[in-house]
């Protein structure tokens, strides 16, 4: 083992306290300020409303996928009984936590649900055969019971973790890790299924003819690369307002890159076996949503997820150099992050503009940095009276002496 | 060589306290008594009478599919009750189960490393070597399976004066390639990792041809410092390179049926399924084994309850993932609105092939609930019992894709019927006896377990002298409260 001189963990956890406080201000207002901006640009012109709920719920769901991504981590943390990743496993309790401001966020996604989905619309339904067999399911009232019953799970979940583990701060109880323990199994169960069917709610049924059973793993898969790229460039940040600096080393930057490369790999492998299976049996009724994607301009879009989104990280993150350096991972995070946010622009807005035009403009920058700002301040607060690490767990030590090969 | 130690045996090892890591291995074992526990079952002069019972019943079922495989080649697929429309029944059915069975001992070796699950030292050799058999036992079926089988050559990309090259787009061709790959590199992978130990039985053998045979494999091994450091890269980079082949294999045979347009057949989630499901039936069939052995030979210090434990929580976790597979491929049954993906469904659960169905859910997705209760994740013959039954589960899973699909698809006058020949039966029966003859020599003759794996998660192998740190280096997260002890230190550390 080592013999480092002992880290003060007080110290190098401590609380951003005013710095978030600050943080989360400035962010609240950019996010208010797009947000503002977004609403305001829905107003003009004919389609405007209508573009501005599809560029919002993309923006919305990659948020929403970061905040999954690390409950899923959590949990996983957990059921595992991982050591490693003690010391930088606050960011992600903290990031999953913040499910709650999208549950405030979602709003807007179910007041626009006849903007985004065709089977809110009584009119549609009438005249549509498969519209009316799926209305038993399809049909705003349970859709609305069902985002309700997700956010409850997901809320309740990561606010159960963040809460036991933030107490174990002050108690030092390793009792309180075996309780964690104990629940992360059905909390794992919990997970996948809410997951899925919002994959399915939110995003598959924005095309209520088309369906695939792989596409809950898909969304899945899409969000925990999106998360691991979040840690590793939250946790840069928190190393620049100098917390945690001896606590988490080029050794916990090695593993966090290791998960987002295997998961860039495990999203290629889901997505690609959701195409060639569609490709190769050639069924209409299927391939009809890879059509939209391959139509126009959204053919660029397609090869643009496909290089960026697994070929170019494939490459970057394979060598154990990048993910030890970090600018060299932040880079590489941020680029993730880029191409995950592309990928839930790639699931959402062919649907609305199906002619091969690719509406990439002013109205989904304003959604993102609007939900982007909100996020990012939900997240900063979280930091305001809590250690940014979990200093009371039991594995902390482990965690601090850990080493790859 | 020491007796071996007897008092403080058996600490519960299972008990969970997050401030320590659970001992690995227990009993008073030391780097030389670890050797002595393993090496002791190859070298002894005779094996127990047991053993010969048992070859003498697997090579006798062996006998049985050699004269099976003659039988159909000389007669004709004939011989087995394939028909129009049910072109696959348990040939193909047998060759998914067999590869499904292959993927825990890559899994164990290759994934667990990468996660650093250091339990899996004590069951990696044993379930690389079941892999490598469950594949051959799965190689046969599709070989035999073509009617011509003297032409199974042509499935390979061999030039040939008829200009005949196989078809690339055919996932049947792939499934050569995946498979293929899949057992070359298991077996090196299998190999690679057995070269220190065989070097032990080379260095311990007492007979001319023992020193022949076990020096001839042990490749000149002699455990210096520059050995090692190669070895473990190369075992990394194995680990790294096998990974994804965990995936492919059991996703090019989920192909074989998914690319095609048969309700029950195409569905998107079918490759990550596959290879949950598969998984779950390997973890099964290493606990069927690994329970008796255990007991047999002694080496319950070795394969704790943690490690019953470790491995039932994983038959847990992969068996709710093929519980998954199931209720969202029947959910979208009913939201696609597809008529024949609806009547697929429901003829499964209630059509001809009900049984075969309701015996795979309540083999697959009843059956590892059980492991939700400690009792039932410790208790080795409850254990055992669900292992078997997994096993059961997870042949019926694939009898009922297969076969409830082609049964009745599309058009009702096209529907027909399947039930096994006698000789299909006859040599589902013979390539367990196959399959149990092999590793019957491998437990024979072959060091059951990774010695020198098996003490780099032993507290000693934390002990430093210079430079020379052997394989617990790797294992650099240790936990603290387990420093040096004095103990026996081992030729090769």
């Amino acid at each position: 083992m080592h013999q480092a001189p002992p880290i003060n963990m007080e110290l190098e956890a401590q609380p951003l306290g005013a710095l978030a406080h600050k943080v989360s201000i400035l962010a609240g207002i950019v996010g208010l300020a797009g947000l503002g901006i977004a609403v305001g640009l829905s107003k003009m012109g004919e389609g405007a409303s209508e573009r501005f709920y599809h560029a919002y719920l993309v923006s919305f769901c990659f948020f929403l996928s970061l905040s999954l991504g690390a409950l899923f981590f959590v949990i996983l943390q957990y059921l595992t009984r991982s050591g490693w990743s003690v010391v930088v496993r606050r960011v992600a309790e903290v990031t999953a936590s913040n499910v709650l401001l999208l549950a405030v966020l979602a709003v807007p996604v179910m007041l626009g649900a006849n903007h985004l989905y065709e089977w809110t619309v009584t009119n549609r339904v009438m005249e549509d055969d498969l519209l009316q067999w799926k209305e038993p399911f399809l049909n705003l009232r349970f859709f609305l019971l069902r985002l309700a019953i997700y956010f409850v799970v997901w809320v309740g979940l990561s606010r159960f973790y963040l809460g036991h583990s933030t107490r174990q701060d002050r108690q030092t109880d390793p009792r309180l890790t075996l309780r964690l323990q104990r629940w992360s199994g059905p909390a794992m169960l919990l997970y996948a299924m809410t997951v899925t069917f919002a994959a399915f709610d939110l995003l598959m049924s924005l095309d209520p003819h088309w369906y695939s059973t792989i596409f809950g793993v898909y969304f899945f898969s899409g969000a925990v690369v999106g998360f691991f790229a979040w840690q590793a460039v939250v946790l840069l940040l928190l190393q620049k307002a100098g917390r945690l600096q001896q606590a988490v080393t080029a050794e916990h930057y090695h593993d966090t890159g290791k998960l987002v490369f295997a998961f860039v790999v495990f999203w290629a492998y889901i997505a690609f076996s959701q195409y060639l299976l569609i490709w190769y049996a050639n069924i209409p009724e299927e391939t009809v949503w890879y059509l939209r994607r391959q139509n126009g301009n959204w053919a660029l879009v397609s090869i643009v997820l496909l290089v960026g989104h697994f070929f170019l990280p494939f490459f970057a993150l394979m060598s154990r150099h990048p993910k030890r350096r970090r600018m060299m991972l932040a880079v590489g995070a941020v680029w993730v992050l880029l191409m995950h946010w592309v990928d839930h622009f790639w699931l959402v807005m062919p649907e609305f503009a199906a002619d091969g035009v690719v509406p990439l403009g002013l109205m989904e920058l304003a959604c993102f940095v609007g939900l982007g700002g909100c996020f990012v301040a939900g997240v900063s607060w979280g930091f305001r009276n809590r250690a940014v690490a979990p200093i009371g767990d039991p594995r902390l030590p482990e965690s601090l002496a850990f080493e790859n090969v | 060589m020491a007796t071996m130690p007897l008092k403080n045996t058996m600490i519960d090892n299972t008990v969970e306290d997050p401030r320590q890591r659970a001992p690995l291995v227990l009993g008073n074992h030391d780097f030389t008594t670890v050797t002595e526990t393993i090496c002791r079952i190859p070298e002894a002069s005779r094996p127990p009478q047991a053993w010969y019972i048992a070859f003498a019943v697997s090579s006798t079922l062996t006998l049985m599919l050699g004269c099976m495989v003659v039988y159909l080649i000389s007669t004709g697929v004939g011989v087995w009750n394939l028909n129009n429309p049910v072109g696959w029944g348990w040939d193909i059915t047998n060759f998914v189960f067999w590869v499904g069975i292959g993927h825990a001992g890559t899994l164990i070796s290759a994934i667990l490393f990468l996660f650093r699950q250091k339990w899996r030292t004590s069951i990696n050799r044993f379930a690389e070597a079941m892999t490598i058999f469950a594949v051959v036992c799965a190689g046969i079926f599709p070989g035999i399976h073509v009617g011509r089988v003297w032409l199974a050559y042509w499935l390979a990309p061999i030039p040939n004066q008829m200009q005949m090259w196989p078809n690339f787009r055919s996932p049947l061709l792939w499934d050569v390639f995946a498979v293929s790959t899949y057992a070359t590199v298991s077996l090196l992978f299998w190999y690679m990792g057995m070269i220190p130990d065989l070097a032990t039985l080379r260095d311990r053998a007492r007979t001319k041809i023992r020193q022949f045979a076990y020096g001839l494999l042990a490749l000149g091994w002699r455990g210096s410092n520059r050995q090692w450091l190669r070895y473990e890269r190369a075992y990394l980079l194995l680990a790294a390179l096998a990974t994804p082949l965990v995936l492919s294999v059991h996703s090019v045979v989920s192909f074989d049926f998914a690319v095609s347009q048969l309700p029950g057949w195409h569905t998107t989630i079918f490759p990550p399924y596959f290879v949950a499901g598969a998984i779950f039936s390997g973890f099964a069939m290493v606990v069927t084994l690994m329970v008796p052995a255990r007991e047999f030979f002694g080496l319950k210090e070795l394969v704790t309850p943690r490690h019953l434990e470790n491995m039932a929580k994983i038959m847990l976790a992969t068996g709710c993932m093929v519980g998954y597979a199931y209720s969202i491929e029947f959910f979208t049954a009913w939201y696609s609105g597809n008529v024949y993906e609806r009547f697929i469904f429901m003829a499964r659960a209630m059509g001809p092939y009900s049984w075969a169905y309701w015996t795979m859910v309540c083999c697959n997705i009843l059956t590892p609930q059980l492991f939700w209760f400690k009792k039932c994740r410790t208790n080795p013959w409850i254990l055992f019992a669900a292992s078997i039954f997994i096993n059961i589960g997870m042949w019926f899973e694939r009898f009922v894709i297969i076969v409830s699909s082609l049964a009745t698809d599309f058009l009702p006058g096209s529907w027909g019927a399947y039930a096994p020949s006698w000789v299909e039966i006859c040599t589902f029966i013979g390539s367990f006896g196959l399959f149990f003859t092999l590793f019957l020599l491998f437990v024979r003759f072959l060091p059951m377990m990774a010695m020198a794996e098996v003490k780099s998660v032993m507290p000693q192998a934390l002990h430093k002298q210079g430079e020379h740190q052997g394989l617990g280096d790797y294992w650099g997260d240790m936990p603290r409260g387990h420093e040096h002890k004095p103990g026996g230190h081992d030729v090769h550390h």
